[in-house]
């Protein structure tokens, strides 16, 4: 009997994920949510109190910045994570079905190569490409095609091309071992059925890889909306997001407790929309929950 | 054959060996400081840091990680993760006011300071400043412009989408250059509806958080004159680069760099040492020459190409404009969301 109570081996294997899990999300979390609730911190300032105006700061909006910056965020997160799925399926698809090994592996490497640079450096590079003097702007107007620089930075479509870059090796590799796993011959037998090549891809491929799309989706959608360095680099005057705002809470302002309201913000708003994506799939796919 | 207490007496005598350079560690005094990244950092690591803690005895904990002042907030102040805070004015004035910094440091604490300009210990300062830089106008000497002689020129229409200056909630030149406006097209520095009027005429503009950003701005061409400190345009001499600096006619605003004491700190002596060393002429000079700062100490003596360019004589210092952060840092919440609505779009 009291064998029977002991937890299982594998439960002892979760032990260490469960822990980082607790360690570097709940409690920081936990803190940040528990601050967001203070006028100060309670820990070092005696004086701190409960009170919810971080919240009715955000609220209210008084400022008229705050629905704006979560907004934008939202916006850019959204077109980010379509235009890295629009890029990433048919680069996945591809490298699934390549029967090269060799192949694979050099489109594999190509994918994961910018990851081996850092988001700063990656950012710099796009700077020097799309700025006003950047190298496309020089040789368009060098070639008499524009007379003035097109506005490629300090604005939303500079910030979503450089997060694309920086996010599209994670739609790829998701998708891959998804599609990976479809078995070829459903397709197959669908166009041996008189399905055409699209029609079997709509079909058939395209319903199996919805995990994969989901998953994809929804990593390159939490690391856009959670992005500081590129969008305050590429954005100029244009962009504001919540993480560039709770940055300059943190670092310029020195209220971290407001900073913890709009984290907590961030994320409910982040958790909804993948709710209400994740069933929006599900149902689409005829499922109950892919994730 | 080997005894027992042989074995026993070898190996005490191997383990207090070993542990000799932690014991010794242990009764060292460490010198917990913030200091900059760069080439300031490279001398204050080569050179000012090991003569420092070879002449006291000690050892100094460097954290070079920006931003310091939230890291010191979430500390004890019984137990502050700093001894010695070092940042620009208006950083010391947030540290003052939830007091993680002293008030003043005076000659009684730290003898140097008697020596130093007015400016470095006036009352726009808390703790001392240890040098300042001029903010001003950077420009390109390659696009038919001329020297800049007043602050105004910076709005010149030839210079649309080609001036550059900062992101005002985050950079403490963007709030000088904003408290600047008030003061060229209004009242004076305190006159924000004038600054925000100025700051709007001034669109299209390009902004940028750090002043080494602006840096490469200037280098690459892709701004043609923007706000920027005086050392960050001097650093690039000898370099054969087509930019200058200008000292506009109105004055320039002082970036200040400041040390302060926080008040729990456990080895109080010593950190006055250090901020009496750091303004020791020798050490002031170093510094100063290899990033192009003006020094605080009236003492120092710089090389003639230094002297000539940096603020070194009492009628050179009278241009220099210290803002109250104070004042300023009051109102910041609001003017952040102010100056962000006036720029975006």
């Amino acid at each position: 009997m009291a064998v029977a109570s002991r937890p299982s081996p594998i439960a002892w294997l979760l032990a260490p994920a469960l822990l980082l899990f607790v360690l570097f999300f709940v409690l920081p979390f936990g803190v940040m949510a528990m601050m967001s609730f203070y006028s100060g911190n309670p820990v070092t300032n005696p004086n701190a109190f409960l009170t919810t105006r971080h919240y009715e700061r955000f609220v209210f909006d008084t400022a008229g910045i705050y629905h704006d910056a979560l907004w934008s965020t939202l916006r850019i997160g959204l077109i980010t994570t379509i235009v890295s799925l629009l890029i990433g399926y048919p680069l996945a698809h591809w490298m699934a079905r390549m029967q090269s090994r060799l192949g694979h592996a050099l489109v594999l490497m190509a994918v994961i190569a910018p990851m081996l640079t850092g988001i700063v450096v990656r950012t710099f590079a796009w700077m020097t490409i799309l700025q006003d003097k950047g190298v496309i702007n020089t040789l368009l107007i060098d070639w008499g095609i524009v007379s003035k620089p097109l506005p490629l930075m300090y604005n939303e479509f500079g910030t979503v091309v450089a997060l694309v870059h920086i996010y599209v090796p994670f739609m790829v590799l998701t998708l891959t071992g998804v599609i990976g796993r479809i078995d070829e011959r459903l397709e197959q037998a669908a166009r041996s059925l008189g399905a055409g090549r699209l029609r079997a891809f709509v079909e058939v491929t395209l319903p199996l890889s919805l995990p994969g799309i989901l998953a994809g989706s929804l990593l390159v959608f939490a690391l856009s909306i959670s992005a500081y360095v590129t969008p305050s680099l590429m954005g100029g005057t244009d962009v504001l997001t919540l993480p560039m705002l709770i940055a300059q809470q943190v670092g310029t302002s020195f209220n971290p407790n407001f900073a913890g309201a709009l984290g907590v913000v961030l994320l409910l708003v982040s958790l909804a929309i993948v709710v209400a994506y994740n069933r929006i799939l599900a149902r689409l796919s005829g499922e109950q929950g892919l994730a | 054959m080997i005894s027992r207490r042989t074995v026993l007496g070898t190996g005490a005598l191997a383990a207090a060996t070993l542990a000799a350079p932690s014991i010794l560690h242990a009764q060292t005094k460490t010198l917990k400081i913030t200091t900059w990244g760069g080439k300031w950092g490279d001398i204050m690591k080569a050179t000012v840091l090991p003569a420092f803690e070879k002449e006291f005895k000690c050892t100094v904990s460097a954290d070079q990680a920006f931003p310091y002042v939230p890291k010191l907030q979430a500390s004890p102040k019984n137990d502050p993760l700093y001894d010695v805070l070092h940042t620009n004015s208006n950083e010391q004035w947030n540290c003052f006011t939830e007091g993680l910094v002293m008030d003043k440091i005076t000659p009684k604490e730290a003898p140097n300071v008697a020596d130093v300009y007015p400016w470095a210990a006036s009352d726009k300062i808390v703790g001392v400043a240890i040098f300042t830089s001029a903010i001003g106008l950077g420009f390109r000497t390659d696009k038919g412009l001329t020297k800049p002689t007043s602050w105004k020129d910076l709005a010149d229409p030839k210079l649309a989408g080609a001036r550059g200056s900062y992101i005002i909630p985050v950079n403490s030149l963007g709030q000088c250059h904003l408290m600047m406006l008030g003061k060229i097209y209004g009242k004076g520095l305190q006159d924000l509806d004038a600054a925000y009027k100025a700051l709007e005429q001034l669109k299209p503009i390009k902004l940028v958080d750090f002043t080494g950003q602006m840096e490469k701005m200037l280098l690459s061409g892709e701004v043609s004159m923007g706000v920027i400190h005086d050392s960050g345009v001097y650093r690039y001499d000898g370099q054969n680069q087509p930019v200058d600096f200008a000292s506009p006619s109105e004055g320039v605003m002082a970036l200040e760099q400041v040390l302060n004491v926080t008040p729990g700190s456990k080895v109080k002596e010593l950190a006055f040492a250090y901020v009496d060393y750091m303004l020791r002429p020798d050490t002031q000079k170093l510094l100063a020459e290899g990033v192009w700062y003006s020094p605080a100490n009236k003492k120092v003596k710089l090389d003639a190409k230094y002297d000539e360019k940096l603020l070194t004589t009492e009628a050179k210092v009278a241009t220099l404009i210290q803002p109250d952060w104070k004042w300023y840092n009051a109102r910041k919440e609001d003017i952040d969301a102010r100056v962000t609505k006036i720029l975006k779009g």
